[in-house]
């Protein structure tokens, strides 16, 4: 697991990284997945493709997982493997595999409203790419 | 920024004095006694600081007893703005957009339900779609929606859900004027599309409670409430159809600070000049999610008002569940306040704070206009809730704004911790509460401890005069999302 849980009174947020920021920012989305529900149980039966662009690194990053969050609450889609096949400062696509989520079968966690930008960081290194985005709930 | 900076003014009041941080152009008033001063995080005093920042603020930055930290406002903050001056800011309102509560009451007594409750929340969880990833039983066409999106509660009402006489006790009669639906975004729309008439999950839940002290006798059998009767509370907002109406402006606003030449200590403040076109969409998109949360509260309503009378065996004039009254309690609103012997037309943010109309005020329904607008505080699933009215004097204070809960003191992870080897469920049936609830770890979560006493929280609103205590509902049995 290449991401682990921030703790901060009322909500929650993820902490991940990679070797690149492309690494990373797929594993901030399997992270926040991991927050709605049981990764293990979920397949690999559907996927969505996300094509985001913004305006800073910052935008990007809480565009790309309120995408995420979208597919989930509207049509209940629950990713468990992220390809990020493009990435730039400023635009990036995805390919999310998973699977649809099912309430009776899976265990449901936390309801995610938003990515927010509160105390967002995204920190580059040569070698490492780490990230924290925190969820309103 | 300091903390020995912090000012006590009296026994209920804490100023976040203008100096505090640069760029304040006020001061912020923190609504806290000694002890819940005490647990006051520092990042959220820092927000009242950071609100304090606004263009066109009027009046203090003002916080109530439950505050705790949100993104940009503080939970628990109040802020008023000028029309002209002034901002309106998405992070005002929060991303659960009329996120409140409503409270019915009915003629049933405690001991008639003690028996059977533990039965009554299974009727109830059945009858309310609540939980992560769950759907409605309603599913909206396009048309539907944006009827929903201008009628509110109305809508709900004219599809056989309740009836007419509900609306007057609904604030702004559960349809707030200027939603305009042709300024929601596709994904606002096929987000909002399966999701009227659900609970949600996190903080939400039906509660049946009763009633357990009357401040106010008069006062509380004038809005329906007596001794040992049964009410139950529906606290939920405007599920994700709000939060994508939310995510989409805060987009929206941040491209229009440079435009505007705004300069905020935090991106989550986002905003725009009250009178620009961002921020004008932005009260008209705002307006059509308000409308949507009294849609849904009144779905959920008519479903428990339908479990009680099946349950019962009863009619529903024998039942006599009818609402006392239904607060949002994050929203902003243009309303009209006296500001140094003039009045003015202000918008008020009210992000975790509750309105609070005193006796006498226009706005409210002919029934309550003696006696105040009932202000409707919930707390956690094993303590209490409480019944208020608005006061004159919050109306000179606090731009007619009291407290929306308890707030929370634990994170979520230290309630989980707290729990381990613990059955939350089994203490809470010991104090004779039952709840159900749809997913595994809420309960623990939700457990009272990780909220603060709302008893304190209310005690400094009513000590302080800003609203006045009128009676406090206990627990029975609680569904969850």
């Amino acid at each position: 697991m290449d991401y682990e849980q921030i703790d901060i009174s009322g909500d929650v947020g993820i902490k991940a990284w990679g070797s690149d920021c492309a690494e990373a920012w797929a594993n901030a989305g399997i992270g926040m997945y991991s927050l709605v529900t049981d990764l293990n149980k979920i397949g690999e039966s559907r996927s969505v493709d996300v094509v985001i662009k913004a305006d800073s690194s910052e935008g990007l990053l809480v565009k790309y997982l309120n995408e995420l969050i979208f597919h989930f609450d509207t049509y209940n889609f629950i990713g468990r493997r992220i390809d990020i096949t493009a990435f730039s400062e400023d635009s990036l696509r995805a390919l999310v595999y998973g699977a649809e989520f099912d309430p009776a079968l899976h265990e449901q966690r936390l309801l995610l409203k938003a990515a927010t930008y509160h105390n967002i960081r995204i920190e580059k290194k040569a070698d490492r790419c780490e990230v924290e985005v925190i969820f309103d709930i | 920024m300091s903390l020995e900076k912090l000012r006590r003014i009296d026994d209920n009041r804490l100023e976040v004095p203008k100096d505090y941080k640069p760029g304040m152009r006020t001061n912020g008033v923190i609504f806290v006694d000694a002890v819940l001063e005490k647990g006051l995080e520092p990042s959220c005093i820092d927000q009242v600081a950071n609100v304090a920042t606004l263009p066109g603020i009027v009046g203090s930055s003002l916080a109530m007893p439950d505050i705790h930290t949100g993104y940009g406002f503080p939970i628990g903050g109040v802020a008023a703005f000028d029309l002209d001056e002034g901002i309106i800011s998405p992070g005002g309102v929060g991303y659960d957009i009329n996120c409140g509560v409503r409270l019915l009451r009915s003629n049933l007594k405690r001991e008639e339900v003690l028996p059977r409750i533990r039965e009554l929340v299974d009727t109830l969880y059945d009858a309310i779609p609540a939980g992560v990833g769950s759907k409605g039983k309603i599913k909206l066409g396009p048309e539907a929606q944006r009827k929903v999106l201008v009628k509110g509660a109305r809508w709900a009402v004219e599809e056989g859900y309740g009836t007419a006489a509900d609306l007057e006790k609904i604030e702004s009669n559960g349809a707030i004027d200027g939603a305009d639906p042709g300024l929601i975004s596709d994904k606002a729309y096929e987000r909002g599309r399966a999701q009227q008439g659900t609970l949600g999950s996190g903080n939400h839940f039906i509660e049946v409670q009763y009633v357990d002290e009357i401040y106010d006798e008069k006062t509380a059998n004038a809005i329906g409430i007596f001794k040992d009767n049964i009410t139950v509370m529906i606290h939920t907002g405007s599920r994700g159809f709000g939060h994508q109406v939310c995510t989409d402006f805060l987009e929206v606003m941040a491209g229009a600070l440079n435009k505007y030449r705004i300069e905020l200590p935090d991106r989550e403040l986002a905003c725009a000049p009250f009178r620009s076109q961002e921020a004008q969409d932005y009260l008209a998109a705002m307006r059509a999610a308000a409308n949507y949360a009294w849609a849904n509260r009144q779905c959920l309503m008519h479903w428990t008002r339908d479990a009680f009378i099946s349950f019962f065996k009863i009619s529903p004039g024998q039942l006599g569940m009818g609402l006392v009254y239904d607060v949002a309690h994050n929203i902003a609103k243009v309303e009209e306040h006296v500001i140094d012997g003039k009045k003015r037309k202000l918008v008020v943010h009210r992000k975790g704070a509750t309105r609070a109309f005193p006796p006498g005020h226009p706005e409210l329904p002919e029934i309550y206009r003696h006696l105040g607008q009932p202000v409707i505080i919930p707390g956690d699933m094993g303590r209490a809730s409480f019944v208020l009215v608005g006061t004159e004097k919050g109306r000179e204070e606090t731009f007619s704004s009291a407290c929306h809960g308890a707030g929370r003191v634990l994170s979520r992870h230290e309630a989980i911790r707290r729990a381990k080897g613990r059955a939350i469920r089994r203490e809470l049936e010991d104090k004779g509460i039952f709840v159900r609830s749809a997913g595994r770890e809420i309960l623990a979560e939700e457990m009272p401890e990780a909220y603060k006493d709302v008893t304190n929280v209310v005690d400094v609103v009513h000590s302080a005069g800003i609203a006045r205590k009128v009676a406090r509902l206990r627990p029975m049995g609680v569904v969850k999302g």
